[in-house]
């Protein structure tokens, strides 16, 4: 006769009430596992919007450039030296790199009027920036006369469809207003809610040909790996010199990654607060159980069980509560983290009309599956469960074996 | 041979004015293979004298012998080694644990005085005190007889020098007191087993063949008897 089966079958006497003490282990297993997978699915939507959309691994930038609103000047371009050239063409890290014209224009279609961002986009832009959650209406223009590439959002708000014609104007390098009558080659839900209600991608000739410029305000530039990013921008920054920046794209997030922190304190908080009340709650049965058992505790100690084994007999009940608690809510946990992993959930209709200014942010709620990162909340379970079994099991253990023993 | 000696074996609570002596310098020897009634009206001191016997509680005073070992100053681990090995308890309200069947409570004292055997053992044990048949059932699905027997059977495996029992009958039917002290007698004189009872009942008194009597905490009379009745 093994304490475990004793334990467990001692356990099994109140289901009800053990099941009650257990559901709050399991809500909080439960809610960390999958908090925690959406605030990393959250962080990685964070990256992955920044790295597809404007910055990249790697982006080059003129000295200064504003990073906030909608705010792209042209009044200074980017100009690679020989030796960034060399860098980036050579390096053995580098898998792509493109230039880039930025810009803010008045997209208008007579009736109405809207200020976007503009991307004139190089030949390989697509293999810097991917275009996996691209969804594409129309085509992606590949010449000046094929025209613009609409963010959805634009289409939706002015009623633009493909194959109509807008006016785009803007402001040149040089400071004089220049407008072009462009076709509306295609309608492009990106997947990042920033860009699809504020963005058009211009093919990079049509772009100069707007703001008259000769060179690019922006270089883009994909790595083989994304932590590759912080080595390389030492020496990209060492080779472009003064009058542009190398921005990383962990650097370009940090500071929405830092808020993500704020929330993952939040709800590490929430979580401790439920864990706190599981234990209560554990306590208060194991307590109630020494109550119930004094006879039978008298017995056992008079049948010759140590107070060691006392102790350890009630903190074998709060283990396997615990431990079974708290596979459930691994379970059930693991279950949806891995769900929402493949089956994300659509942001943009929720958030439709919702202004994000420069932020990229997925349209698509991901979570981060990673089965290793259940094992700790599984581990914080069965631990609470059992360090809130010792008090009750101490005071069964000091129970005076002679008066226990007679205990109606 | 003494299995048991208490000398000037005092057990007092409280202190001041309100200190109560629950037995006062008692000196008594049990010798092995006794079957020996304690008897007395309520707080005479049956129950503290077999709590001290039963290493359960330990005296204010005096001193406990099991088997010529001193239970004063034991750790608790080894009252409990003592206990599990020589001592075994028979409780009025059978003190069965009512989650493990009959054969695991068995089992369960096996285990505790570190005995194998294990299952088969068990049943086997069962069936020495006539419950052939019955091992899988739980404590709620016997009789008190039944029960009773259970206990016996639980107390009698590891071979214990002494069983306690604690008005062993008190909660039975006469015809049920009668069969579970003929199979105590039977296995005292099998086995040799001591067994002391502490007891009102007078078909108790009837089987002792040493019959002592406790008073205010005192032994008032120690009556041998020849023959079993």
């Amino acid at each position: 006769m093994t304490l475990g089966r004793l334990a467990l079958r001692n356990m099994l006497r109140s289901k009800r009430r053990t099941l009650l003490s257990t559901a709050a282990i399991v809500v909080g297993v439960m809610y960390l596992i999958l908090g925690q997978a959406f605030v990393g699915g959250i962080e990685e939507g964070i990256v992955q919007a920044a790295e597809d959309g404007m910055t990249g691994h790697i982006t080059v930038r003129v000295d200064d450039y504003p990073t906030t609103g909608l705010s792209h000047p042209v009044d200074d371009l980017l100009t690679l030296t020989p030796a960034a050239k060399a860098l980036l063409d050579d390096d053995a890290r580098v898998a792509a790199w493109v230039e880039r014209t930025v810009f803010v224009a008045t997209l208008s279609t007579g009736d109405d009027s809207l200020r976007i961002r503009a991307i004139g986009a190089g030949a390989r832009d697509a293999e810097v920036f991917q275009r996996t959650t691209w969804t594409v209406e129309g085509r992606v223009p590949e010449t000046a006369e094929q025209g613009a590439l609409l963010g959805a959002g634009i289409g939706r708000m002015l009623g633009i469809g493909v194959g109509d014609r807008v006016i785009l104007r803007t402001r040149t390098h040089a400071g004089a207003i220049n407008a072009l009558d462009v076709a509306v080659a295609g309608l492009v839900q990106t997947g990042n809610m920033a860009l699809d209600g504020t963005t058009a991608w211009l093919p990079d000739a049509l772009a100069r040909d707007l703001v008259r410029a000769e060179r690019p305000t922006h270089v883009g530039v994909r790595l083989k790996r994304r932590g590759q990013a912080p080595a390389f921008a030492e020496a990209l920054r060492a080779a472009v010199g003064d009058g542009a920046d190398v921005i990383t794209v962990q650097e370009e997030t940090a500071e929405l990654l830092r808020m993500q922190q704020i929330r993952r304190n939040a709800l590490n908080i929430l979580v401790g607060v439920l864990l706190a009340m599981s234990a209560l709650a554990i306590a208060n049965t194991i307590l109630m159980a020494a109550h119930e058992r004094v006879r039978e505790v008298g017995t056992l100690r008079a049948m010759g069980m140590t107070r060691r084994r006392i102790v350890a007999l009630f903190v074998t009940e709060g283990a396997i509560m615990g431990g079974l608690a708290g596979l459930v809510g691994l379970g059930v946990g693991g279950l949806g983290a891995w769900y929402f992993s493949e089956n994300p959930i659509d942001l943009g209709a929720l958030m439709q009309g919702v202004d994000y200014g420069n932020i990229q942010f997925s349209a698509y709620l991901y979570t981060a599956f990673d089965p290793g990162a259940m094992v700790l909340p599984f581990v914080i379970a069965a631990s609470t469960a059992v360090l809130a079994s010792i008090y009750p099991a101490l005071l069964a253990s000091r129970l005076e074996i002679a008066d226990a023993v007679r205990a109606e | 041979m003494a299995i048991c000696e208490l000398k000037g074996a005092t057990k007092t609570y409280g202190s001041g004015a309100t200190e109560v002596h629950a037995i006062l310098g008692i000196d008594l020897t049990i010798d092995a293979g006794e079957f020996t009634a304690f008897v007395g009206p309520s707080g005479s001191g049956k129950t503290t004298l077999l709590n001290q016997i039963g290493c359960l509680d330990s005296p204010s005073a005096g001193s406990v012998h099991i088997r010529g070992k001193a239970t004063a100053g034991l750790s608790d681990v080894k009252l409990a080694g003592l206990r599990a090995e020589e001592i075994g308890f028979i409780f009025q309200s059978f003190n069965l644990i009512p989650v493990l069947t009959a054969a695991e409570n068995v089992e369960l004292a096996m285990s505790l005085a570190g005995q194998d055997g294990g299952h088969d053992a068990a049943l086997a044990l069962l069936a020495e005190v006539g419950l052939e048949g019955l091992g899988g059932r739980r404590p709620n699905q016997l009789s008190g007889g039944q029960q009773q027997r259970v206990a016996i059977a639980r107390a009698l495996v590891k071979k214990p020098s002494i069983v306690i029992a604690d008005e062993p009958t008190a909660n039975l039917d006469s015809d049920s007191g009668r069969a579970v002290l003929d199979l105590m007698r039977a296995l005292n004189e099998k086995h040799g087993t001591t067994f002391l009872f502490s007891t009102h009942d007078p078909m108790v008194v009837d089987y002792a063949r040493r019959v002592v009597t406790l008073r205010d905490g005192a032994i008032v009379s120690d009556e041998r008897r020849g023959a079993a009745s």
